[in-house]
């Protein structure tokens, strides 16, 4: 069974044309700016809840959209960690790629290799979350090992996949021109020649509410249009840059 | 300020005096006291045109308006010249008066001239039938004072010549326009929209409201064409012109303008008129034009986008229709193929076929009313209207039995609506209110020496039963056959009790109810009667005809009358409390589409609407971020997929700072407004305050 908290339709921000976006539960990353707080609870309020879901109750809700997969659309496993589901997801990903529609994973990266393995034969573009260039930050801000982030983007690459670096604008966290600077020198020596900037929000305020949860960036407001710009001409040095 | 900007002021200032068209008509009904009454309705209209003094606002590039109908008049003379009107009586909206689509593809190709030279040469073929006779001379009288009036404009241009407030280089333009509309076919682009604004101007000073422009990027594209490849026209130029024309329809009026659509050939009929009509209407930037694009497969994907980018300033315009299904849907009721293709709208999404069949008139069927005599056997509990006798709940023993019942209501109310609206459209003798100006303009009243509506037009007159709430219905049944037949959880009686308590005391039955399938999440338990519901009162209404024989055809719209048409009708059985709105034209009710724009398209495209030829309206809110970059193509495919799977209209609204600010004060009234950005979406009303307003921030800049 899959775990689910959402199947979102008519998804227009991940991935190329209108999309199903499929929201898989559970996440080894503690992102104190998470907009989606559901996908690590087992709260069971009503419309943030986790569904057990089978791959075919999945797909049939993805067949609805079908028809409006035309220019470029398709489905895309979001999360969460998509990846942690990796051999449940796979069963699903087979489904969608024997009904011939496009699949786009959305993934921060930090889990085993062979997770990727599972789901590479099926995918055909890997949003890739790229956060930060400093491993002690991916380390202390977010529990995470951001060495086993790069071996997996470098394998990806080695591997021939198409990956879009997406990269979430957080102010405090990575938007000072030191930590753009870094990101960008890194990210060129992987070879990257575009990047998708996601601006903070907070929009997840209502649903850490909802929860009883704690919002650490509660009362930090969206990035300045200025700013956002600033950084957008920042990375345009060395990369085509579009925001989301 | 620029020229746009004078003119929509000098437009917005109040005139001096007041409103009186049958001060200037009574000049003409006395001047020739004895003529017969069609003879008498012409000579009225003639002073009714040439009497008023032209007004030309100073931003004016193209006259005309109905300005000089104000006057500073004597009040019994404007008293007698009421009551004398009053006498005369006139037309209204029920007996084909006005929501008419003229041939002017035809007048821009013959001019003025040309058709007098029509109705002369009907006057020598009908010469010795004096009924035909008498029509065709008051075609004459009309079509002259016509050409008069646009002969005042002419001379009052050159009078403002020493005018300090005016430009002279504009005026010379207006005056020289006029003047060649007078002698010939129009031969510029300005002269031909010229002509048609006046044309539009005249209906409007015989005070029709609702008068479309018709298919506009149609029956200027030769001139526009032939001045482009001259050299002496350019898109701006077009462009400005049109504006210019635009700004002075009042936001009062549901003027529509028809463009695109296909060719009799197959191919798309877009051109690059149709950019200069969306650009200026866009620019324009106010209700009064009424702009309807025709759709097809093979509207090029440049102008479907420039359709969604005036769309998403928060205009709303051009509304998008489906050409393909109404086009279908058209050529089931009978007309002949070139005429299906040249159709347009009247009014906000009518479809008309253009200039070949009497003025259009409409009427509301509300049809929730229907399922309250099912439950109270023929009764309305709350303002004594009567139904027929279903017989007692308790014999209702399965779904079958109950839309057995519902079935037999619908086709009693569908009789009483054809009667009553017999009743009315035959009210007056057609003969003694004739149309004699209105007439040039329709295929093939000059040729007929007929009247409009005598059977002049070359297709008898149609009418349109607006089908409300079919949203309503739908979730109306699908509640009845869930929680009563397969549930079991209430019986009929019980639900009528519940219904005629408005839900008093039966707050968990009412909530049994509201959790049954809703239209518009693609479940085919409750989209099946949304189905069924046009299919069947298409059916009931097809075996119907107007008084000569012409479609009563139907529609479902709305105009926000689900709102009053809600007020009266009690609680229905999908958990909708007495006095709430009914669902809105053909979409859902409202917020019980909660999954997705895609999902919802794919529910509302089910039913067969080209068994709706009147035509539908779809509401569906957008955040204006979806309007431009990357996103506004996946709008367009949204749009195209939709149309392909049959949906026959699509009205698009951005969700403006107002909508927002609104529902930051009243919740309540939107639940399903989503938020959508990457990878995330929550609904707008559960944010915190200040999350809201970074939303609002963010609307604000895009």
């Amino acid at each position: 069974m899959l775990q689910i908290f959402n199947i979102q339709h008519f998804s227009v921000g991940d991935g190329d044309g209108i999309r199903t976006t499929v929201f898989f539960h559970g996440c080894n990353l503690r992102c104190p700016w998470c907009h989606n707080p559901e996908s690590l609870t087992q709260a069971a309020i009503s419309g943030l809840r986790c569904r057990q879901m089978s791959a075919e109750s999945v797909l049939a809700e993805i067949l609805e959209d079908r028809d409006y997969y035309a220019d470029g659309g398709g489905v895309t496993f979001s999360g969460g960690e998509v990846l942690l589901q990796a051999e449940n997801a796979a069963k699903l990903a087979r489904m969608v790629r024997e009904a011939d529609i496009s699949l786009f994973v959305d993934t921060a990266g930090c889990v085993p290799y062979r997770a990727f393995e599972a789901l590479n034969p099926f995918t055909d573009v890997y949003l890739f979350d790229y956060k930060t260039a400093s491993a002690a930050k991916y380390a202390s801000v977010i529990g995470g090992d951001l060495a086993l982030v790069r071996e997996n983007l470098f394998r990806l690459l080695a591997d021939g996949k198409d990956v879009r670096i997406r990269i979430p604008l957080i102010p405090g966290f990575n938007t000072d021109p030191a930590s753009v600077d870094a990101l960008r020198a890194d990210l060129s020596d992987f070879g990257i020649r575009r990047v998708w900037l996601l601006p903070f929000h907070r929009l997840g305020s209502g649903k850490y509410e909802t929860l009883g949860l704690e919002y650490a960036y509660r009362h930090t407001p969206p990035l300045a249009k200025e700013t956002l710009a600033a950084i957008a001409d920042r990375f345009a040095a060395d990369f085509t840059v579009s925001i989301e | 300020m620029t020229r746009s900007e004078t003119l929509r002021t000098e437009v917005n200032r109040a005139p001096s005096g007041r409103f009186c068209p049958n001060y200037f008509r009574y000049q003409g009904y006395t001047a020739d006291p004895p003529a017969p009454i069609t003879s008498l309705r012409a000579n009225g209209i003639a002073a009714l045109f040439t009497r008023p003094e032209p007004y030309i606002y100073t931003a004016d590039l193209i006259a005309g308006n109905t300005r000089c109908l104000y006057a500073e008049v004597d009040r019994e003379l404007r008293h007698e010249a009421d009551r004398f009107a009053a006498q005369l009586g006139s037309r209204s909206f029920l007996t084909n008066k006005d929501h008419y689509s003229p041939n002017y593809a035809h007048v821009v190709q013959v001019g003025i001239p040309g058709l007098l030279a029509e109705i002369d040469a009907s006057l020598q073929a009908h010469a010795e039938d004096p009924d035909r006779l008498e029509m065709l001379r008051a075609m004459r009288i009309t079509l002259s004072a016509f050409a008069e009036m646009i002969g005042n404009y002419a001379k009052k241009a050159e009078m403002l010549q020493n005018d300090p407030a005016y430009d002279r280089e504009s005026l010379a333009f207006i005056a020289q326009n006029c003047t060649a509309l007078l002698s010939g076919a129009p031969q510029t682009f300005a002269q031909g929209l010229q002509l048609i604004w006046f044309c539009h101007i005249a209906f409007s000073m015989e005070e029709r409201y609702a008068m479309a422009l018709g298919r506009l990027d149609q029956t200027l594209y030769p001139l526009y064409r032939r001045e482009i490849d001259a050299g002496t026209l350019t898109d701006a130029q077009a462009t400005e012109l049109l504006q210019n024309v635009f700004t002075k329809i009042p936001t009062t009026d549901v003027v529509n303008i028809c463009i695109g659509g296909t060719n009799p050939d197959g191919s798309c009929a877009v051109n690059p008129l149709s950019s200069c009509i969306v650009a200026a209407v866009k620019r324009n930037n106010a209700p009064g034009p009424n702009l309807s694009a025709r759709i097809t497969p093979h509207t090029p994907d440049a102008f479907l986008q420039e359709c969604l980018e005036s769309i998403g300033t928060g205009l709303g315009y051009p509304a998008l229709m489906n050409d393909t299904v109404n086009l279908a849907a058209l050529a089931k009721i009978g007309y002949d193929p070139e005429d299906v293709y040249d159709y347009s709208m009247v009014g906000c999404i009518e479809n008309f076929i253009t200039g070949k069949q009497p003025p259009w008139s409409d009427g509301r069927f509300d049809t929730p009313r229907f399922l309250a005599y099912v439950f109270n056997n023929g009764e309305c509990p709350f303002n004594g209207s009567v139904g027929l006798k279903t017989g007692d709940l308790s014999q209702f023993l399965s779904m079958d039995d109950f839309m057995h019942a519902f079935k037999a209501q619908l086709s009693h109310g569908v009789a009483e609506y054809c009667a009553a609206f017999h009743a009315q459209n035959t009210s007056i003798n057609q003969r003694d209110y004739a149309e004699p100006f209105l007439s040039c303009f329709c295929d093939d009243c000059i040729a007929r020496g007929l009247d409009i509506n005598n059977g002049g037009s070359k297709y008898p007159s149609i009418h349109g039963a607006v089908l409300m709430g079919v949203g309503t219905v739908a979730d109306s049944l699908a509640a009845v056959e869930k929680v009563v037949f397969r549930d079991k959880a209430a019986s009929l009686t019980e639900l009528r009790d519940a219904l005629l308590a408005n839900f008093e005391g039966y707050e968990t039955l009412r909530q049994q109810l509201l959790a049954a399938p809703k239209y518009g999440n693609n479940d085919d338990f409750v989209d099946k009667y949304a189905v069924w519901f046009l299919e069947y009162l298409a059916g009931l209404f097809s075996a119907y005809k107007t008084r000569d024989g012409g479609a009563i055809y139907v529609a479902m719209a709305a105009n926000t009358q689900n709102i009053s048409a809600g007020r009266v009708i009690a609680a229905t059985p999908d958990g909708r409390r007495h006095g709430e709105p009914l669902s809105d034209a053909a979409s859902p009710t409202y917020g019980r589409d909660k999954r997705g724009a895609t999902i919802t398209l794919t529910s509302v495209s089910k039913p067969d609407y080209t068994k709706a030829a009147c035509g539908t309206v779809v509401n569906q809110k957008f955040s204006p971020a979806m309007f431009s970059g990357e996103k506004l193509p996946k709008l367009a495919t949204l749009v195209r997929t939709y149309f392909k799977k049959g949906g026959q209209e699509l009205q698009i609204n951005a969700t403006s700072r107002e909508v927002l600010l609104d529902a930051m004060e009243h919740p309540e009234n939107y639940p399903t407004l989503v938020v959508r950005v990457s990878g995330f979406s929550d609904y707008f009303v559960r944010l915190p305050r200040d999350v809201q307003l970074d939303i609002l921030n963010r609307t604000q800049h895009e």
